[in-house]
């Protein structure tokens, strides 16, 4: 009884934080259901809008292309901004040196500096590269960012050591150890990492569409953007791509959040 | 196991990755032709052209697109879909960044944005000197925005005219008619309109706040501006300003103006019936015809004028778009192109007004019939031609290069009045911040 | 009772052993060799990061020397006149105060509560965790227009929150929340909070499943409630976590641009915009002046660097 009370405020607090995130999504998804009209006056029950806001969305906007685009660049941006930056976090951690330790601080200053800042010299770089319009131009930038090391190193911290020098002594290689020890132990920095990766890919804004400049590989983002630029904007449509463009990210939480669940324990055992 | 599964997905991703962008230089290459310098090779030819708005501006363009088609079965457009911040974004990182290769032949421009972008970055575009567009069938207000020490940089083509459009409903219930409301000048206008709203409990304006439109549509009425001749900026001492001021004040104390404080929320006020008019562009047409219940309740006139300041007018514009030629291209091609659709084709103006409420600004596409016919949505107005007339007496103003800092400033000041600051010492503080940016 | 269970994780041998000290080494030639291959390991993703950021930095800062219009650049006299103009700066100044009122009040809150909603879902006894965990994540996937979008609603005159203010009797009238400055940018700072507690979780989540459940199993048989276990146990093991959640925030919210930009447009009267919207419009909304821009951009860069070194100060154990 006691202890039922005393989870009360834990519960309480939960239940809060729960649905003040839902309510404003309840709001979209309702909104995707109802006319333009009744979007601006904030009607709260569902309406039967839905296949009329689809219908308009597709025929005015190329979003299956878009959608796919998206997709192409997020994955591929984390699936290679992963491998590269957990196998440095975990390099500037278990064989740190001062050297090492100096360079990560100075990696670090690279994310300090507004992008608005480096855009222009950076666009030139590609320009020069011939890499305009290039998918691979919005991948590349991408896929290392010094917080990424900074996550795999920050964790790597609690990877106990000695279980490294027993690999060692039972004569594994350096990147065997990494492989087979040290990647199945993380999974729940892999999940984070990837998470927060194809998230920061998949609402990119400003570079891709610098970058991208005709519409060929035009991602979701830059189709939100072009939904509000007329002088009328259908805002039961704009909410229903907005619900759209959301749905992904949430989808990637869902299918890698069974990992954050996953005690490492038993798995260094 | 883990480790080659990784890897083997890593090397897959980046074989798509190099796949996807190998069939991308492949088919951008054709894209960069289009774009490129030369397209006129293949004798017909592509015209590359970005803007924005699918229902309104590429609508306009696909149709001048199969109205030159007509004569040219070759000629194609290749329309690349960008709304006005991006477009200015990539013009401003593509003159940066020296790369006008990637220019496409066309682009839209807003009127406001273009003293500022040919001052700083001439070469994005090319002029209209050897075009053969006849600048004298365009309003001069109009044609003054795209004008830089005399030459042309943009043909105008969405229409900014400033209407008044009422609720001819509400004022009914006031005792009124939209001719009480025709013709008058803003004392007038706010004693009008303090009756309305004792008697209906509407307000007969709505406006974002912290937002100039108004201001600057009061200035332009009276061919006034943030600056003057030599683009020194003029907040101070300005008569028409203070009194362009004075009356905004006036309009939010007594409630005749209510503020919001974004574009939903202003656009849902005229959806929502919850004003007994608006002030803008006439572009925003396109906004209250998306309130179909509200179809025959509306009426059309012009402005209300400043009391006291030379110069003063019934007319004004808000915003609206030229068209530029880019200096990367196939200039021959886009030059004629343009002067035979949009400054040149009744039938184009004919066919985008019906379906888009996209207004002519040459001023021979007004004469045609299709502008005299009477508007169900507007109680039978003729609003086209009424609107066409008032854009003929907008008196022309000076933009400025620093157009968005002074306005942007005025702003900050307005806000600062609305909370009891005293006028003067604002709009000296907002001089201050415009000379300052100036500076550097 | 306490002083021991604090004692228990910072005593525990091997922890802080490892920590303070490298592994002994037996044969510096051995040493080379793996100081080699942890080389090998960080240097592709590290040259990703020096030709893509810090070449295009480098030609910042030789922007951020020049003045002039559009691509007319030339070197400043004295070099660093782009620097010292900002002192006369009004706006700089305001856009400055109020991007650090943002991450004072808004970076704490946030992670205060990103760990304990964390530290809650890793009770193995609590229900409906992955209903939690999910709900609780979701807004970071929302775009940023759209938030902005339906905040706004919410937050307008005659929209929900004063409604339902109203109903409940905690407002007489509406309140015009995004029209004053001290609400709007409450309101900017609950928007931050909404998007962002949950993306912070995540880290958290990911950081306590290192931890071992044998620490938190004997802070209770020691008898420690589950505040003190939290204050005294988990929050020392999650350090490492804490400190770069500690330092991405501080950095995002001093670049912190979308809010301001989408929710309130700067407003009223530029003060509820942050350094990197003004940084934005002089660059592009502006008649562009990108030496300045970049100018104010290295101030960024440094306000950033000083306060992530002095987390790193404070919250760095292992040196």
């Amino acid at each position: 009884m006691t202890r039922r009370l005393r989870r009360l405020p834990g519960y309480l607090f939960l239940g809060f934080a729960a649905l003040a995130s839902v309510f404003p999504l309840y709001y979209m998804a309702v909104s995707a259901t109802n006319t333009s009209q009744d979007v601006l006056a904030s009607r709260l029950i569902p309406g039967s809008n839905l296949m009329a806001n689809f219908e308009s969305l597709v025929t005015q906007q190329p979003l299956w292309s878009s959608v796919w685009h998206s997709t192409v660049i997020a994955v591929s941006t984390t699936v290679l901004a992963v491998v590269i930056t957990s196998i440095a976090g975990y390099g500037f951690e278990v064989y740190h040196t001062r050297a090492k330790d100096r360079l990560m601080g100075f990696l670090l200053l690279a994310v300090m500096i507004p992008f608005a800042a480096t855009m222009i010299p950076l666009f030139r770089l590609f320009a020069d590269l011939g890499m305009v319009n290039s998918p691979l131009a919005v991948i590349l930038p991408a896929i290392s960012t010094p917080f990424l090391i900074l996550l795999f190193r920050q964790a790597s911290r609690s990877f106990p050591r000695e279980i490294i020098e027993a690999a060692r002594l039972d004569g594994l290689k350096e990147l065997a150890i990494f492989a087979r020890i040290y990647l199945p132990t993380m999974r729940p920095t892999f999940a984070a990492a990837a998470v927060i990766t194809f998230m920061t890919a998949w609402n990119n804004f400003l570079w891709p569409k610098v970058i991208l400049i005709s519409n060929e590989y035009q991602t979701l983002p830059i189709l939100l953007s072009n939904i509000r630029a007329g002088y009328v904007t259908d805002y039961g449509m704009l909410m229903l791509a907005v619900l759209i463009a959301s749905l992904p990210a949430m989808v990637i939480f869902l299918i890698l959040q069974r990992s954050f669940a996953e005690g490492i324990t038993g798995a260094i055992k | 196991m883990t480790t080659f599964r990784k890897f083997t997905a890593g090397a897959a991703v980046l074989t798509l990755a190099a796949a996807l962008s190998a069939c991308s230089s492949s088919s951008s290459g054709g894209g960069d032709d289009t774009s490129g310098s030369s397209s006129s090779a293949s004798g017909g030819g592509t015209l590359s052209v970005w803007c924005w708005d699918p229902n309104f501006n590429i609508y306009a363009m696909q149709a001048a697109e199969k109205i030159y088609q007509q004569d040219h079965p070759d000629f194609s457009l290749d329309i690349t879909e960008v709304s006005w911040d991006d477009l200015q974004t990539n013009l401003t990182t593509l003159a940066q960044s020296n790369q006008l290769d990637q220019l496409p032949d066309i682009f839209l421009m807003q009127n406001n944005a273009y003293q500022k972008n040919v001052v700083n970055y001439p070469d994005l575009f090319s002029d209209y000197t050897d075009s053969g567009v006849d600048f004298s069938q365009f309003p001069d207000s109009v044609v003054a925005y795209s004008t830089v020490d005399g030459v042309n940089y943009g043909l105008p083509f969405d229409n900014g005219t400033a209407i008044q459009a009422v609720r001819t409903d509400i004022l009914a219930d006031a005792g009124y008619t939209v001719d009480d409301f025709t013709d008058i000048t803003w004392d007038q206008f706010i004693t009008l309109g303090e009756d309305v709203l004792a008697k209906t409990g509407q307000p007969m304006l709505t406006g974002q706040a912290g937002s100039t439109d108004l201001i600057m549509m009061m200035l332009q009425s009276a061919g006034a501006s943030l600056f003057d001749d030599a683009g020194n900026p003029t907040i101070t001492d300005n008569d028409a300003l203070n009194a362009a001021i004075d009356v905004y004040t006036r309009l939010v104390k007594s409630g005749v103006l209510v503020e919001v404080n974004s574009w939903d929320e202003y656009i849902n006020t005229i959806v929502n019936s919850n004003t007994a008019g608006v002030i803008n562009g006439v572009w925003i047409s396109a906004s209250i015809q998306s309130a179909p219940d509200q179809s025959g309740l509306w009426a059309v006139t012009n402005l209300p004028k400043l009391d006291g300041v030379a110069g003063a007018t019934n007319y004004s514009a808000n915003g609206g778009s030229s068209w530029a030629i880019s200096s990367n291209a196939d200039y021959a091609l886009a030059a004629d192109f343009l002067n035979s659709t949009f400054a040149g084709s009744t039938e184009l103006y004919d066919t985008i007004l019906p379906a888009s409420g996209a207004l002519a600004n040459w001023i021979p596409a007004g004469q045609s019939a299709v502008y005299a016919e009477p508007q169900e949505f507007y109680g039978g107005q003729a609003i086209y031609a009424l609107v066409v007339d008032f854009a003929t007496k907008v008196p022309s103003n000076n933009t400025g290069v620093y157009y968005y800092e002074a306005r942007d400033a005025v702003g900050v000041a307005i806000t600062a009045i609305l909370n009891g600051t005293d006028p003067s010492a604002a709009l000296e503080e907002a001089q201050q911040t415009v000379e300052f940016a100036m500076g550097g | 009772m306490p002083a021991e269970v604090g004692a228990t994780p910072s005593t525990s041998p091997g922890k802080t052993s490892r920590r303070r000290s490298r592994p002994p080494s037996t044969s510096t030639g051995l040493e080379r060799r793996r100081s080699l291959t942890g080389w090998t390991f960080l240097i592709p993703a590290s040259l990703v990061i020096l030709l893509m950021s810090f070449w295009p930095m480098i030609q910042a800062a030789i922007l951020s020397l020049q003045t002039g219009r559009g691509r007319d650049l030339s070197f400043a006299d004295p070099l660093w006149l782009n620097y010292q103009r900002m002192l006369d700066d009004e706006i700089l100044k305001q856009t400055l105060t109020t991007t650090f009122i943002y991450l004072i009040i808004q970076v704490p809150i946030m992670l205060g509560m990103a760990l304990i909603l964390a530290n809650l879902l890793n009770d193995p006894n609590l229900r409906f965790k992955g209903l939690w965990r999910t709900a609780i994540f979701l807004p970071s996937a929302v775009g940023l227009v759209s938030y902005a979008l339906v905040f706004r609603t919410m937050f307008a005159t005659d929209g929900l929150v004063n409604d339902i203010g109203m109903a409940l009797g905690f407002l007489d009238s509406p309140v015009n929340w995004l029209g004053q400055t001290w609400s709007a940018r409450m309101v900017i700072i609950l928007g931050l909070l909404w998007r962002w507690t949950g993306y912070n979780m995540i880290f958290y989540l990911a950081g306590l499943q290192t931890i071992e459940r044998s620490t938190l199993e004997a802070a209770k048989i020691d008898g420690a409630g589950p505040a003190k276990t939290f204050w005294y146990v988990t929050i020392p093991q999650l350090k490492p976590m804490i400190l770069l959640t500690a330092i991405m925030s501080t950095n995002g919210t001093l670049q912190l641009f979308d809010e301001s930009y989408n929710l309130t447009n700067g407003g009223p009267g530029n003060t509820s915009m942050t350094i990197s919207h003004y940084l934005y419009n002089v660059s592009f909304r502006n008649s562009p002046n990108f030496g300045y821009a970049a100018a104010i951009s290295y101030v960024i860069l440094i306000l950033v660097a000083i306060l992530a070194a002095a987390q790193i100060k404070i919250g760095d154990t292992r040196d």
